[in-house]
């Protein structure tokens, strides 16, 4: 490819620096001081002002994410020094016949399920309610973004006392209904109460955030369509499902998948949820352990890191493919406009 | 082509300045300790109270080279935390406390630690619990990387009122006289279960753990195989029988139920290790008065206790060696008794009359500077294997889950033996 030779003009020289090469225009003998750090300015400060992001992407995202594959196809064990050396695919072929694997994939699977899907519903009627005429709308808006504020380590230790036993809330307000008046839930025993417990956590956190981002994005729908389908007879109802949802698609698609990967990151409610959170088995016979979970208790009790970087990397495909499939499944649910 | 050539260059060569701008910034990180006027900073990382803000004062003054960091944190994030930098290679700091629930794994990573009987601490192997001194040696003993500092020792704390309610004993020697067995303690629990209507211990781990401790073999032989006929076997026995009896209120250790039921009176008696004292009358200052103590059945026991230790990447090892040893003198170790009440673990000092004589009023006056030594030294030492800590965790979680009912009892010592084995090979 050839380069046509700028013009002598410095106007003609400014537009033409963007193509050119550094240093092979025999004219920049001749150019002042100003010429050239404003050359600088054009053609290297866009890079310079994004690298800061892009090194720190390097140093806390992309290397450890390369050197825990490293990891994953060697043994590394803590407690053994001397096992070293590469393992090959071994610790992913560990990773098909364990059981805690799959007792932990499936636990995040049901806890996802039972939080990102009425989280998301409950964001839409929130955020669908916000968009009405309301008295002290600001002061409502702020509301529901509380609990996402709160530190979540806070707010887990407060509901991991509030889902106890024998003095918990939980059991007490059930308690005014006649539920569980002859035995109190225990919500740590099994692992449907365990995975509402939790999801109820989740929930909590992200309903209001989820309802602001839905929020903004109806905001931008013309009201003359909500109008033309009042005049057309469609109810409130009718209308979200109708009208509301099909134009904040994007956004609905964006908190799918955002929703997906946190859920399947899943780990300081189901940590702190376990009375003996030290042992991070998630319950007694792991009832709750998520798969993060697992990872930090295989890394960090067990001592065996080869086995827990792969168990990471089977988590990342994992995510991969949930939050393609979740993404598909949107883009049909929710009006299924092609783009 | 010479275009995308030159975008390349340009990137690459923004990447690389920016890069070395980060270097820059960063290159001053250096250790500050030992700096030019011969000043050594030693670091000492550990958790909770240990007592040694008025020995720093005094050790400062007297050795106006050294200055001590004193550096407390959470009691699992600094075990954790001390594995991560022995691993990494650096950033451990010059003396790291090592409760002995940890002190297994540590110990077989010995090549880590500075050996301190290299730095003449063989000399103090007589004066400490034989125990003690053993479970901060390596497997074959020729490496001791870690000096005892408290021990636990174990006792039974229990509600007088609670007991005088259900028509039993409440004088200590008359407790004591109760249960001499377990088996009798479990007759005793029945007893009271079936007077109050309440239940009698606060978990069914908490039953187990010290059976267990009372047994000449743990839950690993010293060639560290699993044996979970003989010890864990009795103990898992008694457990059951006690849980099946409705003995246990199931609640977990350290946890918002366990702490209110110190309060609500949901048990009637645990076991007591001498640093638990301190923990009773925090969260339960309301119950002074209420509480005493009595000897545990079948003899001595221990929960707890810690060492301090010097990992290798110390810059100034023989310095903190000098702390160390200052640290573990018999004056420091009364004055860390008086000022948190932590048991030292050398034998000699338990009949000096600050710590024989003394009585602790929150529990009706207990001696327990003659209650908690007698256990400590009834102890017959256990080998703990390398995977202690995880096994036990399995075990006790069979255990919780038999008493949540979500495990048969008849099906539970299989399912004990099958998750221990799991355990052990992790």
């Amino acid at each position: 490819m050839s380069t046509t030779r700028a013009a002598p003009a410095s106007s003609g020289r400014r537009a033409a620096a963007g193509r050119h090469g550094p240093g092979t225009d025999p004219d920049d003998r001749r150019l002042s001081w100003r010429d050239r750090l404003y050359r600088f300015d054009m053609r290297y400060m866009p890079y310079v002002l994004i690298a800061p992001f892009f090194l720190i992407f390097l140093v806390f995202g992309l290397f450890p994410l390369v050197f825990n594959g490293v990891v994953a196809l060697r043994n590394y064990r803590l407690d053994d020094p001397t096992l070293t050396g590469w393992a090959g695919l071994a610790n992913f072929r560990q990773l098909f016949g364990d059981e805690d694997f799959w007792n932990a994939l499936y636990n995040t699977f049901g806890i996802f399920l039972l939080s990102s899907v009425p989280q998301l519903l409950l964001a839409l009627i929130v955020a669908s309610l916000l968009n009405r005429r309301l008295r002290a709308q600001t002061w409502w808006r702020v509301g529901v973004l509380l609990p996402y504020v709160t530190p979540i380590v806070a707010s887990t230790m407060v509901f991991s006392v509030f889902f106890s036993r024998d003095f918990g809330m939980a059991n007490w307000v059930l308690g005014l209904f006649g539920i569980g008046d002859g035995e109190p839930i225990n919500w740590r025993a099994d692992k449907l109460h365990a995975w509402i417990a939790i999801a109820t956590m989740v929930n909590w956190k992200w309903i209001g955030y989820n309802a602001l981002l839905y929020l903004a994005a109806m905001q931008s729908i013309p009201r003359d369509v909500y109008e033309a389908a009042a005049v057309d007879g469609a109810g409130p109802w009718r209308q979200l499902w109708r009208i509301t949802v099909p134009m904040i698609q994007p956004v609905i698609v964006f908190t799918v998948i955002l929703s997906t990967i946190g859920g399947f990151q899943l780990f300081i409610e189901p940590m702190l949820f376990d009375l003996n959170a030290q042992a991070a088995t998630g319950g007694p016979d792991g009832e709750w352990q998520t798969i993060a979970q697992l990872i930090y208790k295989v890394g960090w009790k067990d001592l065996n890191l080869g086995y827990a970087a792969a168990m990471s990397w089977a988590l990342f495909l994992i995510i991969l493919v949930v939050a393609g499939i979740n993404t598909l499944l949107t883009n049909r649910l929710s009006g299924g406009r092609s783009r | 082509m010479k275009r995308s050539w030159t975008r390349w260059a340009r990137a690459v060569t923004v990447g690389t300045v920016g890069l070395a701008l980060v270097a820059a910034c960063s290159g001053k990180s250096g250790q500050d300790s030992g700096a030019a006027d011969g000043q050594v900073t030693l670091k000492i990382n550990f958790w909770g109270d240990f007592g040694l803000q008025d020995l720093k004062t005094t050790y400062e003054a007297a050795n106006p080279n050294v200055k001590i960091q004193l550096n407390s944190g959470e009691y699992n994030a600094q075990h954790e935390d001390l594995q991560k930098k022995l691993v990494a290679g650096s950033g451990a700091p010059d003396i790291a406390a090592i409760d002995e629930g940890f002190m297994v794994q540590f110990r077989s990573q010995s090549d880590k630690f500075v050996n301190l009987l290299d730095k003449g601490a063989g000399g103090y192997e007589s004066k400490y619990l034989p125990w003690k001194w053993k479970q901060s040696l390596s497997a074959d003993g020729k490496t001791q990387i870690g000096l005892g500092t408290d021990v636990g020792g174990l006792a039974m704390c229990y509600r007088t009122d609670l007991f005088k309610a259900a028509g039993l004993p409440t004088e200590p020697d008359q407790v004591s006289a109760l249960w001499p067995t377990w088996d009798r303690f479990i007759e005793v629990g029945q007893e009271y279960t079936g007077r109050s209507n309440k239940k009698f211990i606060d978990a069914g781990s908490n039953l187990f753990n010290p059976i267990l401790g009372q047994q000449p073999v743990g839950f690993y032989d010293q060639q560290d195989q699993l044996r979970m006929e003989q010890g864990p076997k009795i103990a898992f026995d008694y457990t059951i029988k006690a849980i099946e009896a409705g003995l246990s209120a199931n609640l977990a250790t350290f946890q918002a139920d366990w702490d209110k039921g110190f309060t609500s009176g949901s048990f009637a008696v645990l076991a007591c290790p001498a640093w638990m004292l301190g923990h009773i009358k925090d969260t339960a200052p309301g119950t002074q008065g209420k509480w005493d103590i009595a000897a545990v059945p079948g003899g001595g026991g221990n929960w707890g206790g810690s060492f301090l230790t010097i990992p290798k990447q110390s810059r100034h090892a023989d310095e903190a060696y000098k702390l160390l040893e200052w640290l573990v003198q018999p004056e420091q170790q009364i004055e860390i008794f008086k000022k948190v009440g932590n048991l030292p673990s050398q034998p000699a000092l338990y009949s000096d009359p600050a710590i024989a004589d003394f009585k602790n009023p929150f529990f009706s006056d207990a001696p327990v500077g003659q209650i908690f030594p007698k256990m400590a030294q009834g102890l017959t030492p256990q080998y703990l294997g390398k995977k202690n800590g995880p096994t036990r965790v399995a075990v006790e979680n069979v255990l919780i889950r038999v008493q949540n009912k979500t495990l048969k009892p008849e099906a539970a010592w299989a399912e004990a033996v099958k998750e221990a084995e799991k355990a052990s090979t992790s």
